[in-house]
């Protein structure tokens, strides 16, 4: 029937976008098949969890134009709601009343603040951990977007608004554990299974959340809100004069960002064990930048494997003697060597390569016609 | 005849220069209106004005009855305002399909946006507007490829995928050639009657072929109104533009 052919090459075309998606999906699954070895498991984890971050930055940056140099910020947030939860479920060892945290003790709080209390419940916790985020990414949002502030503003704001959290966490000691985070904490309990730091069950969480946020993203990106966006980063007043208002789509995509990037920062909590102000510190923040730009910032997969591949030779690099000192030497010449020659980053180089092979194929393809339409014209 | 479109006494200073002094326009329904006029008389902002860019020091723009001069761009958009820029403002990155889709506005609210638009009406609607404006071979290219001429008929295109009752074209024609300065007046007239539309022209010969009613502008007012032939007997009118080689050569 003519009328459903451009619905299935609509259908095709949505599977070739989906196909890099599925086949990275299936090597993270695949991998602890591969890695015998627990503590390289938790390591790449951890990388993983990195990656979930970076497609939350991809997504508002790569997409929505809008350069969050606070990304660290939403990640901080969610890896603390999970860290309050699970340092509640602790079996006390320097307790005072009502089994409050040890840091707690030590600075003399006599009953559990009233913003503790909530977390006494995982779901509050994990709840917390994705809508806080985005509630604050939303607000912030709320003033610079209906300011119509923009560019290397709107960078300025979050970085700082990033610094402030940061320091009034730092600063609340009795609190928050100021400078040392939140330390010792329980095993995360979900429907009965134990999630071990080190353990498989830990991993395939991991796992099986970078492909929800990959998924999530990918249908936001595909859907007409996603194109809007998109129409936001090349043109923005002329979106407004279709009748969209751009500031609501904005703040929109700039919350979503911020709710996957809470999602890996309470992931974050369970690899490492602990919740740390390092966690929305500037460097982190920073790093996340980089690992984009190299993966591809307009590529979700190339935003993910960017953070994994750069994050993991981050991680070598920092541990071996040679470059102790001078790894982020290393990470500065790679981000001004893809930002001037790799404007697309990897997924970009992936794409001209394929497509620079089914044209030669095609081509290749050509020639063997002509070829054999000259041998039959001679004979 | 009531009219679809009211400015009255609408001024606007930029840094103390009054681009707009007390000007005075109204548009009927389904008119195309002609508005031209020497160098810095005034035109595009009047469009800025219509469509919310610039708000006015005074005065009022009433459209259908709403006071458009209170609201934001993209509520005076939703009130059926649509405006072409003098500069091809598209989007680059995206394909020329996607620009159009962005263009069919018929639902602005973003979680009303959030549904897929695979295998819906839309594609239909998108394929049919490419042909009009003449590039269906370019659908999936990105507008960043298209050539100058095609830019603007791709901004063209969005404009009725956008389907306002109003719409204002700042040079629609600039830097096309003859023939496709024809094939744009031969789509005006066609949306002539449906639409409102008011164009800021500089060639004479497009004004001429096209509009009913010209008005002319000069020093941020309004100078005279009627047809070609009025208009170009009218002695202020021929003063305006002395010096400049005559109203043809504005």
């Amino acid at each position: 029937m003519p009328s459903h052919v451009p619905h299935s090459s609509g259908l095709q075309r949505l599977i070739a976008q989906l196909a890099p998606l599925l086949i990275v999906c299936a090597v993270v699954f695949a991998l602890p098949v591969l890695l015998n070895n627990d503590f390289l498991l938790n390591k790449v984890a951890r990388y993983l969890v990195l990656g979930i971050l970076t497609i939350s930055l991809g997504l508002s940056w790569g997409f929505g134009g809008i350069l969050n140099l606070g990304q660290a910020m939403s990640f901080g947030l969610g890896s603390y709601a999970m860290a309050m939860t699970l340092k509640l479920k602790t079996v006390p060892v320097h307790t005072g009343a009502s089994g409050l945290p040890d840091f707690m003790v030590w600075n003399n709080v006599a009953h559990l603040p009233w913003f503790w209390e909530p977390f006494r419940s995982l779901s509050f916790a994990i709840a917390a951990g994705l809508i806080g985020p985005a509630l604050v990414a939303a607000a912030l949002g709320w003033f610079m977007f209906r300011g119509r502030v923009t560019g290397v503003y709107v960078s300025i704001i979050t970085l700082a608004t990033m610094v402030v959290i940061n320091l009034v966490i730092i600063d609340q000691q009795s609190y928050t554990g100021g400078f040392n985070g939140i330390t010792d904490l329980a095993q995360l309990e979900l429907f009965g299974v134990a999630f071990d730091a080190y353990g498989r069950a830990t991993y395939y969480l991991v796992a099986s959340c970078v492909l929800l946020s990959l998924l999530v993203a990918f249908a936001f990106t595909k859907s007409k809100a996603g194109l809007i966006v998109q129409a936001i980063r090349d043109h923005e007043s002329r979106v407004r004069y279709f009748g969209y208002d751009v500031a609501l789509y904005q703040i929109f995509v700039f919350a979503l960002s911020a709710a996957i990037a809470g999602l890996a920062g309470m992931l974050y909590t369970v690899v490492m064990e602990f919740a740390s102000p390092t966690f929305l510190g500037v460097q982190l923040s920073l790093s996340v930048v980089v690992w984009c730009a190299v993966g591809g910032r307009q590529s979700l997969v190339g935003a993910f494997l960017g953070a994994v591949l750069v994050a993991g030779m981050q991680g070598a690099l920092s541990e071996s003697a040679a470059f102790l000192e001078t790894w982020t030497l290393v990470m500065g010449a790679l981000f001004v060597l893809v930002v001037l020659f790799l404007p697309k980053g990897l997924a970009g180089l992936a794409q001209a390569a394929l497509r620079w092979t089914v044209q030669r194929r095609q081509a290749a393809g050509r020639d063997v016609a002509q070829g054999v339409g000259q041998t039959e014209g001679s004979t | 005849m009531s009219s679809h479109l009211d400015l009255r006494g609408v001024s606007v200073s930029f840094n103390g220069f009054k681009a707009l002094n007390a000007l005075n326009m109204s548009v009927r329904k389904g008119e195309l209106r002609c508005l031209i006029g020497p160098n810095g008389a005034g035109k595009t902002t009047a469009l800025d004005i219509i469509c919310g860019k610039v708000k006015p020091s005074a005065g009022t723009v009433s459209f259908d009855g709403t006071a458009l001069q209170d609201l934001e761009e993209y509520e005076i958009a939703r009130a059926g305002v649509g405006r072409k820029f003098q500069v091809p403002s598209v989007f680059r990155e995206l394909s020329v399909s996607e620009n159009l889709h962005v263009a069919r506005a018929r639902r602005t609210s973003v979680l009303g946006n959030l549904r897929w638009n695979i295998g819906n009406s839309g594609r239909e609607d998108v394929e049919r507007l490419a042909e009009l404006v003449g590039l269906t071979e370019q659908l999936d290219r990105p507008a960043a490829y298209l050539s100058h001429g095609q830019t603007q008929w791709l901004e063209i295109g969005m404009l009725v995928a956008q389907d306002a009752e109003l719409i204002l074209m700042d040079e629609p024609t600039a830097g096309m050639t003859a023939q496709e300065t024809r094939k744009t007046a031969e789509l005006f007239a066609r949306l002539k009657g449906r639409h409102t539309l008011i164009v800021v022209e500089h060639d004479m010969g497009f004004v001429k072929a096209i509009g009913d009613i010209i008005s002319v502008m000069h020093m941020g007012q309004m100078l005279a109104e009627g047809t070609a032939a009025e208009v170009e007997a009218h002695p202020e009118v021929r003063r305006a533009y002395l010096g400049s080689g005559g109203i043809s050569h504005a």
